[in-house]
């Protein structure tokens, strides 16, 4: 298993310098030059030079990825003339709570979908399994944002059960008002289940042809112990790998999620700084994301070895 | 042999049917045989005559759209074709033990062999997984696995194919059952090792004297093992009696046909191996007569007609018309390879 | 029970050979088989119809605003009523089909034809030249498609060309994974190295042998693209950065609907919205339907 986790962290760390080329690559083609592009439409001809010169923007490419890298491992991913703030502070005001959402968010929908799709699985084709699938297509296939305002109609203003908008705050407020968490969670699970419940469930149906469950009927196993002694256990070993591959999904519910409840999160973070076309904040959070969903790809890949005997008992 | 004591099997016109998507084949068309206490019997044949469908239907682990359509299977006095499926259950893997052909895909990847050993004995005898496991060791030791009690944290995929099957052995002798089928266990496994497990067989008839079932398309095997041979052709038992009389002294023209395909130490490199021509029949539409007939050098109008009924005394049957003279049969002509 | 009959029928026990069945023969197994897929089909061709031979039939302006005429609703003027410019909504939705479906397509050729030219060329080399192409695929991927997009449609003015490509070039990282796995389990088989010792050369075999033998997990994805695509599309649309009109499409109509929730102009509101749903849906069924279908292939192989 070591050669396994090694070979997959060494993989990582590649993956990583590629995503810190692709943004830096990014940030150089942005109109109008870096500079201007950076420090706004305001700024003087000075600034611009001093800009340049402080960003080794006269030196070749290699070398300005180099001073980039260097100042992004330090901690400095760049100011943001918009809100007068640097990228790392705000990042680090707001990624606990797009965590937070994320994270509550994954787990439910895991914890809906897998006994949903094994069930599907052992009734395959047949009325339910049908009507789950419609359901959970019919929610997956519903743009974030329309879903987002369907809920907020019926739960916020007809019913009045659910705030329309999601705490504000820091961390601590938000954690004491987890009312205000519902909708924005219900929005980002309604879209994935499908996406979980569906993999599970082709997993499920993949284990029930395998000849070890003709085995364990051999030995006089009822169809319940077969089903959850055998089966399950095999099914849901790669769920976990799935869980780092729907990181980037579930990030963009994030960001659609967000923006409709107004979630001081790191979606809304992005999506402002879209707007306002701040580019130093929209490649910060474009790094930390992508930097996150690699490791989250990791540990998910770690997860998965330690899951599964064949992969952990194995030399290397 | 069989005679005094009850037979622990008996099979009776047993029909068996699959159905697929647009047509339904007869796989097992009114088979019956016997097995007491203590022999071993081999069921031999082609692939697709049946024999699997009838280690199978002794279970009643048919997979879907196979169903027993006719006969009776009698173990130890009972029909297990009659039963509920509650009650087949529970003699599944405690009166009849099955090791299956494929020793890498049979076990569960993620359970412990000793888990999968114990599990039996977990099902039929109430017992506490710490106990049964205990039990899994001394018959991991039976089978001739070394250093039982290490093995039985391990996982299928550390240990090799031998070691797999021997591992499928004591699964399904756990309970002690009355009659173990083997379907085609040496099948998977190379030259060497196929010796060792069926050595291992051996050595278990002669300790333990239960009955077995040896289905097998491998002549070699059953020459080694079986009391009894049963030959399959095409759905329908065409030859039956003791090994001995099978190989020496062969009536059935398919039965001589699948002796002379074996390759010989005595056969010269100019000769060509010698293999049965035609194909086995559409088994959704079979021949009104001898199913072998197609393919018989010697068939006439006769085999056409209908099904030949059996001949012969009870411990050597034929269904054949034209079968072969005593003088001239192949097994007695040079040595069957082993 | 229910569980017993699955369960059963996980066993292959038996040699009776079940007659192994073309790849064509199977997806149109498929659609006789899956009611819902079966549903799914007539109901796209249905929606083709509506976005592309509908205009011809039920004539409306889509260029010239009527301010005067706005949010008027559903009337025999105005079947679905008027947008908050005078656009007659039915007719909108009509055109703003066109593009949604011109793009989503058009993304998913995209997608598929550089993917699998992707994977297959990194499947089939192998080593070194495939781990890298392989971390660049991973490397694009850890950045979320709406992120990437958002940053793009900031830089640049979207157009039908521009978003085609633009998604394109963000959807054919999946393709390129699957026709890569899928390149590296063909490449030792039997035939390929039959071929190779008939003298053929890389590219015969890639093009001729291998990207043959992906069409199903191919057809399979492309179904999928082209219904993220959609969503994709309209997401951005309700970002504000989606194209600019009079040119209309359905994610574009419903977020400027949004804006009228509460006035009660529901014409505005749930017609892309469901149009949307509608098409995603359908898509989705028949990409489900053709895994189902493959993967059982790819089984009893």
């Amino acid at each position: 298993m070591t050669g396994y986790v090694l070979r997959r962290a060494g993989q990582a760390v590649v993956v990583l310098l590629l995503v810190t080329v692709i943004v830096f690559l990014l940030l150089h083609e942005l109109p109008g030059g870096t500079a201007r592009a950076v420090l706004g439409p305001m700024a003087t001809k000075d600034s611009i030079a001093q800009f340049e010169k402080q960003h080794y923007l006269d030196k070749p490419l290699p070398v300005q990825y180099w001073h980039w890298l260097d100042s992004v491992l330090h901690g400095d991913l760049g100011f943001s003339y918009n809100q007068n703030e640097s990228v790392a502070q705000l990042l680090s005001e707001r990624l606990p709570k797009t965590v937070l959402l994320a994270g509550v968010s994954v787990v439910l929908a895991l914890l809906i979908a897998i006994p949903l799709g094994f069930f599907q699985a052992l009734r395959r084709n047949k009325p339910v399994d049908y009507a789950f699938t419609g359901l959970t297509f019919i929610f997956y296939s519903t743009p974030a944002f329309w879903l987002a305002l369907i809920l907020i109609t019926v739960f916020a203003i007809h019913w009045q059960i659910f705030p329309a908008q999601a705490p504000q705050g820091n961390f601590k407020d938000i954690i004491s008002h987890p009312e205000g968490m519902v909708l924005p969670v219900a929005t980002i699970v309604l879209v994935s289940v499908a996406f979980f419940s569906r993999y599970v469930r082709s997993s499920t149906l993949e284990n029930l042809l395998q000849d070890y469950v003709r085995t364990a009927r051999a030995k006089g196993a009822s169809t319940k112990r077969v089903a959850y002694r055998h089966v399950l256990r095999n099914a849901l070993v790669p769920v976990v790998t799935l869980a780092g591959v729907a990181l980037p999904f579930v990030f963009a519910g994030t960001l659609i999620s967000e923006e409709v409840f107004n979630y001081p999160g790191m979606g809304l973070l992005y999506y402002n700084a879209a707007v306002a076309r701040d580019y130093p904040v929209l490649l910060g959070v474009t790094l930390v994301v992508a930097a996150a969903t690699v490791i989250g790809s990791l540990l998910a890949d770690i997860g998965y070895a330690l899951l599964d005997p064949r992969v952990r008992y194995t030399k290397g | 042999m069989t005679g005094e004591q009850a037979p622990v099997l008996e099979v009776e016109e047993l029909q068996v049917d699959i159905a697929l998507r647009r047509s339904t084949v007869h796989a097992v068309d009114g088979v019956s045989f016997s097995i007491g206490p203590g022999e071993t019997v081999g069921l031999v044949g082609e692939s697709g005559c049946g024999k699997t469908t009838i280690g199978l239907a002794l279970m009643q682990l048919l997979p879907v759209g196979g169903s027993i359509v006719g006969g009776a299977i009698r173990l130890e006095g009972r029909d297990v074709a009659a039963l509920p499926e509650d009650e087949v259950r529970k003699l599944r893997g405690d009166r009849i033990g099955i090791v299956f052909q494929d020793p890498l895909t049979s076990l569960n990847p993620t359970m412990t062999i000793g888990a999968q050993v114990a599990e039996p004995l977990v099902i039929h005898r109430g017992a506490s997984m710490r106990v049964a496991r205990g039990r899994a060791a001394e018959l991991l030791e039976l089978v001739g696995l070394p250093s039982p009690t290490k093995q039985l944290d391990r996982f299928p995929h550390q240990l090799s194919g031998g070691m797999r099957q021997r591992v499928s052995l004591a699964t399904a002798l756990a309970c002690e059952p009355a009659l173990l089928v083997a379907d085609e266990p040496t099948t998977a496994l190379d030259v060497t090792t196929q010796d060792q497990i069926l050595e291992l067989l051996a050595r278990l008839r002669a300790e333990i004297g239960m009955a077995v079932l040896l289905i097998t398309h491998d002549l070699g095997v059953v020459a080694g093992q079986a009391d009894r041979v049963l030959v399959m052709y095409a759905g329908k038992l065409v030859e039956a009696g003791t090994t001995n009389r099978i190989f020496y002294e062969t009536r059935h023209r398919y039965t001589e046909a699948l002796l002379r395909s074996i390759p010989r130490m005595t056969t010269s490199r100019e000769e060509a191996l010698y293999s049965i021509p035609g194909q086995p029949p559409d088994l959704s539409r079979p021949p009104r007569g001898c199913r072998f007939a197609a393919r018989c050098a010697y068939s006439t109008e006769e085999c056409l007609a209908e099904v030949p009924p059996f001949v012969g005394p009870p411990e050597h049957v034929h269904a054949c018309v034209h079968p072969v003279e005593q003088a001239t049969a192949v097994g007695s002509q040079s040595q069957v390879a082993p | 029970m229910a569980v017993d009959m699955q369960i059963a029928e996980g066993m292959q026990g038996t040699e009776e050979a079940v007659p192994q069945e073309g790849a064509l023969r199977l997806a149109a197994d498929v659609f006789l088989e899956n009611k819902l897929a079966l549903a799914s089909a007539i109901m796209i061709v249905l929606i083709v119809l509506f976005c592309f031979v509908g205009p011809h039939i039920y004539h409306t302006d889509q260029i010239h605003t009527n301010i005067s005429n706005a949010n008027q609703p559903p009337s025999r003027a105005h079947l679905l009523g008027t947008d908050d410019v005078g656009y007659d909504q039915l007719g909108r939705l009509m055109v703003g089909g066109q593009t949604s479906l011109e793009v989503a397509l058009g993304a998913a050729a995209v997608a598929v034809v550089f993917g699998v030219l992707w994977g297959a060329i990194s499947g089939y080399l192998g080593g070194l030249v495939d781990g890298i192409m392989m971390r660049v695929v991973d490397a694009i991927l850890a950045i979320p498609a709406l992120f990437l997009l958002l940053f793009l449609a900031a830089i640049t003015v979207p157009s039908v060309g521009t978003l085609i490509l633009v998604v394109g070039l963000i959807a054919w990282l999946i393709p390129a994974r699957l026709v890569r796995a899928e390149t590296l389990s063909l490449r030792t088989r039997e035939y390929v190295e039959a071929v190779k010792v008939m003298g053929g050369g890389p590219t015969r075999i890639v093009v001729r042998h291998i990207v043959p033998n992906t069409i199903g997990t191919v057809a399979v994805n492309a179904t999928f693209q082209v219904a993220d695509a959609i969503l994709l599309v309209a997401a951005l649309s309700f970002l504000g950065l989606g194209i600019p009109p009079p040119a209309a499409n359905w994610g574009g109509m419903l977020s400027n609907g949004l804006n009228y929730t509460y006035s009660g102009y529901w014409w505005l509101v749930y017609p892309p919205g469901v149009m949307i749903v509608l098409t995603v849906v359908c898509f989705n069924f028949i990409g489900d339907a053709l895994r189902d279908a493959f993967e059982v292939r790819l089984r009893r192989r």
